[in-house]
C-alpha cells in the first residue's frame, strides 16, 4: 500500500518534465519518422500525406540524384564534425592547461579573448570569416603574401572550402570548451599532482599520466557537445557558400532545409532526418563503448 | 548507464532542431493563420509584403505604402525584406502561420509548385482582366496556371553580354565578341596572370548560386540553337548543341584556362566575388542580368562608364543571340483570411497600376527602374521608353523579342540546382564535358520524373 502511494507521488513529480519531453522531443520524433514513410509537401496538412512505404529511404540509399546528393551531406557532415572535434578537443586542453596555471601571466585576459568568440553570434561570425577569406581582397590572402605565400583560394575552392568553414567554427567554440576543460582541471586534486611529482613525474608525463586520465569524463562531455554543434551547422553555410562549390559544403542541416521547405519534400527531408538520427545514435554509442572499454581497462 | 542515458538525451534534443526543419512547414489547415488584427468594421486589416529587395529600394517602397496608407485609412501595409537566399523558404514556412506574408514577390520558375500546394490565391476577375489586358501575352501567360492568373507580373529580366571596354582597349580588342571562338579568342588576350594565378579574368562564370550559374550558360545554349526542355516536357540537355555548350565551359574553365573560379562565386545576396571582380575591372566579360546595373553603377561610380553592353556570342550550331528570360510577379497568399487576400489583391491592383506613379506609370514600374529592372505593363514601358533608351539597357531592350523564357515546370528550382551542380563541377574540373553533359541529362530526367508524379 505505502509502495503504491510512494509510486503515486514518483509519478506525479516526475509528470511534469516528462510530459515536456514527451510533447518536444518524442512527438516530433515520432512525428517525423511517420513523416518519412510518406510523400509530403511541407505547404500542405498533414493529412494529405500519401503512404510510399520506405520509398524515401530508398531514393537516400539509391543512385540518382537524390541519393547522390545526400550521402554527399551526410560525408560533409561527418567530415566537418570530425575534423572540429579533432581540432577543438587539444587545443581546448592546451589553452585549458594555460588558463589553469594562474601563475603564468596575463591568464585572466587569455580567458577573456578565448570565451569572448563564443559570445558572438554565429551569424556576424560568418559575415566577418566571408570578408576575411576573400580571395583577392580579404585580409587573410594579404597577410599570407607578407610571408610570400600565394593567395589562396579558401571558399571558392572544392578541396578547401569545408576545412575553411571548420577553422570558423573552431575559432567560435574554442572558449567555451577551454571553460569546460577549466572546469575538469580544477575537479583534480592538487594531491594528486603532489604524490606524482614526489614518484618524479614532470610535465609531459604528468599530462599523459595524470591530466588527460583524470579528465576523461569532461573530455567525453566535450567530444558529444562539440559533436552535437557541428552536426547543426547552418549559419556560415547559407550565409556564405549556400553549400557550393559543386556541394562541398553542402551539410545535412542545409540540405534537409532545401530539400523540407525550399523545395517541400517534406517526406524525403524527414527520412533524411531520421538517418541522421540513426547515424548520430551509433556514433555516440561507439564513443560510449570506446569510454567504457579503457575505462575496464 | 545514468550518464549515458543523459547525454544521449541531450543528442535527441539535438536532433530534434534537424527533424523539426523537416517537418515545421505548415501543417495548419488552410484556413491557417493570417495577419489580420481585424478586418471587421473599425479595425485596421494588416497586410505584408514580403521581398528580397534592398533596404535603399525597401525605403522607397515604404513611401508607396505610406501614400496607400494614407488613402485607405483602414489598412496598414508592412513591408518584410530577406536576402534572395531566403526568399522562398520564408514564403514556403511561413504562409500557413499566423504571422505569414499576404504578399510576396517571386520568382516565375517557383509558380507552378506554390500552386499545387495552396500557397497562393488565385487572382479575382477583376484582377485577372486587368492583367491579361495590360501585359503582354506571354508575360500574363508566366503569371497563370491553366488559364488561372495568379499574381501581377512586374518585372522582366534577360542577359546580354557585359564587358568592360577599359580592358578590351588595353588589350587592343576593338569589340565585343560576335561568336564563340571570338569569345574564347578575345578572353585568352584578356586574361591576366601571376605565375599560374589568374589576376584578371577573360571571362567570368559564377558559381555558387543556382540562376547566377545556370542562366548564362541557358543564354549560350539558347544561342547555340539549343533547348533545356522540349515542347513535350522531355529533358534535352543530350542535344548535340547542349554538348557544344558543356564543352565551351570545359574550355574557357580549364582548357584556355580564363575563368578563375574563386574570382567569380557569390553569396547568399547575389553578391560577392563575381561583382566585386567586375566592379574592380579584374573581370573583363561576364553574362549577366540588366537587373545588377544598380549594383554596378553603386560599386564603380564614374568607371561604370567603362562598362558596355552586347548580345549573347552565337554558338557553332546557333543562328542569332536569344537570352534567356525570365519574369517576376507579385502573389496574395491563399492562405491569409478572407479580409486580408481582398486588401492585398486591392494594394496590387494600386502598385502595379497607372494610378499610383508619376506620368503614367505605376509605382512598381519605378522602384524597378530605379534598380535598372525593366517593368513589364504596357503603359509602363510606353512611359519609360526614353530611359530605356540608355546605353546599358539598351542591349538588352533590343535582344528583348528575341529572348528564349527560363522552362517553367514542376520542379523547376530543382531542375535548376541539378544543372548548376554538373556545370560546377565541370568549371572545377572535377567531369569532363561529355560526364557532365550525361550526367545533367539523367539528373533532368529524374527530377522531372519525380515532380510529375
Amino acid at each position: 500500500m505505502r509502495i503504491a502511494r510512494q509510486n503515486w507521488w514518483t509519478a506525479g513529480f516526475l509528470a511534469p518534465s516528462v510530459g515536456l519531453i514527451g510533447i518536444f522531443v518524442l512527438i516530433p520524433i515520432a512525428l517525423t519518422v511517420w513523416l518519412s514513410l510518406h510523400r509530403w509537401s511541407t505547404a500542405t496538412p498533414f493529412g494529405d500525406a500519401e503512404w510510399v512505404g520506405l520509398d524515401n529511404f530508398d531514393a537516400l540509399f539509391g543512385g540518382d540524384l537524390v541519393g547522390r546528393d545526400f550521402r554527399q551531406a551526410l560525408r560533409n557532415t561527418f567530415v566537418y564534425a570530425g575534423v572540429s572535434i579533432a581540432l577543438l578537443i587539444p587545443l581546448s586542453i592546451l589553452f585549458g592547461t594555460i588558463v589553469h596555471r594562474a601563475a603564468v601571466r596575463g591568464t585572466t585576459l587569455l580567458r577573456t579573448v578565448l570565451f569572448a568568440t563564443y559570445t558572438v553570434p554565429m551569424i556576424a561570425v560568418a559575415i566577418v570569416w566571408s570578408k576575411l577569406y576573400s580571395p583577392t581582397e580579404g585580409p587573410v590572402n594579404q597577410a599570407l603574401g607578407w610571408f610570400g605565400i600565394s593567395p589562396q583560394p579558401w571558399l571558392s575552392d572544392t578541396s578547401s572550402a569545408l576545412i575553411s568553414l571548420v577553422f570558423l567554427n573552431v575559432w567560435q567554440q574554442l572558449g567555451y570548451f577551454t571553460v569546460l576543460v577549466v572546469a575538469g582541471l580544477t575537479q583534480i586534486p592538487p594531491s594528486v599532482y603532489e604524490a606524482a611529482a614526489l614518484d618524479g613525474a614532470r610535465n609531459v608525463k604528468l599530462l599523459f599520466r595524470i591530466t588527460l586520465p583524470l579528465l576523461r569524463r569532461t573530455l567525453l562531455f566535450c567530444v558529444v557537445i562539440a559533436l552535437i554543434n557541428a552536426i547543426q551547422v547552418f549559419e556560415p553555410v547559407a550565409t556564405i557558400t549556400q553549400g557550393g562549390p559543386v556541394g562541398a559544403t553542402n551539410v545535412l542541416t542545409y540540405h534537409i532545409r532545401e530539400v523540407g521547405i525550399e523545395r517541400s519534400q517534406g517526406g524525403l527531408a524527414s527520412a533524411m532526418a531520421v538517418t541522421l538520427l540513426l547515424a548520430l545514435v551509433v556514433v555516440v554509442t561507439l564513443v560510449f563503448a570506446l569510454m567504457r572499454k579503457g575505462d575496464d581497462r | 548507464m545514468r550518464r549515458t542515458s543523459r547525454y544521449l538525451a541531450l543528442l535527441l534534443l539535438a536532433v530534434c532542431a534537424v527533424a523539426f526543419a523537416a517537418c515545421g512547414g505548415s501543417g495548419d489547415d488552410d484556413n491557417g493563420g493570417t495577419t489580420a488584427s481585424g478586418g471587421g468594421s473599425g479595425e485596421k486589416v494588416k497586410i505584408s509584403f514580403l521581398t528580397h529587395w534592398a533596404p535603399e529600394t525597401v525605403t522607397a517602397f515604404e513611401r508607396v505604402t505610406a501614400a496607400y496608407e494614407a488613402d485607405h485609412p483602414g489598412v496598414e501595409v508592412e513591408i518584410r525584406a530577406v536576402p534572395f537566399a531566403d526568399l522562398l523558404t520564408t514564403l514556403r514556412s511561413q504562409a500557413g502561420g499566423d504571422n505569414g506574408p499576404t504578399m510576396a514577390s517571386i520568382y516565375d520558375l517557383w509558380l507552378p509548385e506554390l500552386v499545387r500546394d495552396g500557397v497562393l490565391s488565385r487572382a479575382p476577375a477583376a484582377n485577372q482582366s486587368e492583367v491579361e489586358a495590360e501585359w503582354p501575352a506571354n508575360l500574363a501567360a508566366a503569371a497563370s496556371v491553366d488559364g488561372a492568373a495568379y499574381g501581377y507580373p512586374n518585372e522582366v529580366d534577360l542577359y546580354a553580354l557585359n564587358y568592360n571596354t577599359r580592358l578590351f582597349r588595353a588589350a587592343g580588342i576593338d569589340g565585343p565578341p560576335a561568336t564563340w571562338d571570338e569569345l574564347v579568342e578575345d578572353a585568352k588576350r584578356l586574361t591576366v596572370r601571376d605565375g599560374d594565378r589568374i589576376t584578371q579574368q577573360g571571362f567570368g562564370l559564377i558559381s555558387s548560386w543556382a540562376a547566377g550559374t545556370v542562366h548564362p550558360w541557358t543564354s549560350l545554349l539558347y544561342s547555340n540553337g539549343g533547348e533545356l526542355i522540349d515542347s513535350g516536357g522531355r529533358a534535352v540537355l543530350d542535344s548535340p548543341q547542349a554538348g557544344e555548350a558543356f564543352e565551351l565551359v570545359d574550355e574557357l574553365a580549364n582548357g584556355a584556362k580564363v575563368s578563375s573560379a574563386q574570382m567569380s562565386t557569390a553569396d547568399a545576396n547575389t553578391t560577392g566575388p563575381y561583382l566585386e571582380n567586375f566592379v574592380s575591372g579584374k573581370t573583363a566579360m561576364i553574362i549577366m542580368a540588366n537587373w545588377w546595373e544598380s549594383a554596378l553603377r553603386a560599386g564603380m561610380r564614374d568607371a561604370f562608364r567603362d562598362v558596355a553592353t552586347a548580345p549573347i556570342p552565337v554558338g557553332p550550331s546557333g543562328d542569332a543571340a536569344h537570352s534567356v528570360s525570365y519574369s517576376w510577379m507579385t502573389v496574395v497568399n491563399g492562405k491569409a483570411g478572407d479580409a486580408e487576400q481582398a486588401a492585398a489583391w486591392e494594394f496590387l491592383a494600386y502598385l502595379n497600376g497607372p494610378d499610383s506613379g508619376e506620368e503614367g506609370h505605376s509605382a512598381m514600374a519605378a522602384l524597378l527602374q530605379s534598380m535598372g529592372i525593366l517593368p513589364s505593363r504596357t503603359s509602363d514601358l510606353e512611359a519609360y521608353r526614353g530611359d530605356l533608351d540608355r546605353d546599358f539597357l539598351k542591349a538588352y531592350v533590343e535582344e528583348l523579342p528575341n529572348a528564349k523564357p527560363f522552362p517553367i515546370v514542376l520542379g523547376g528550382q530543382e531542375f535548376t540546382e541539378a544543372l548548376q551542380r554538373n556545370l560546377e563541377a565541370l568549371q572545377a574540373g572535377q567531369m569532363s564535358a561529355g560526364d557532365a553533359q550525361e550526367r545533367s541529362q539523367a539528373d533532368a530526367e529524374s527530377v522531372l520524373e519525380t515532380a510529375a508524379g
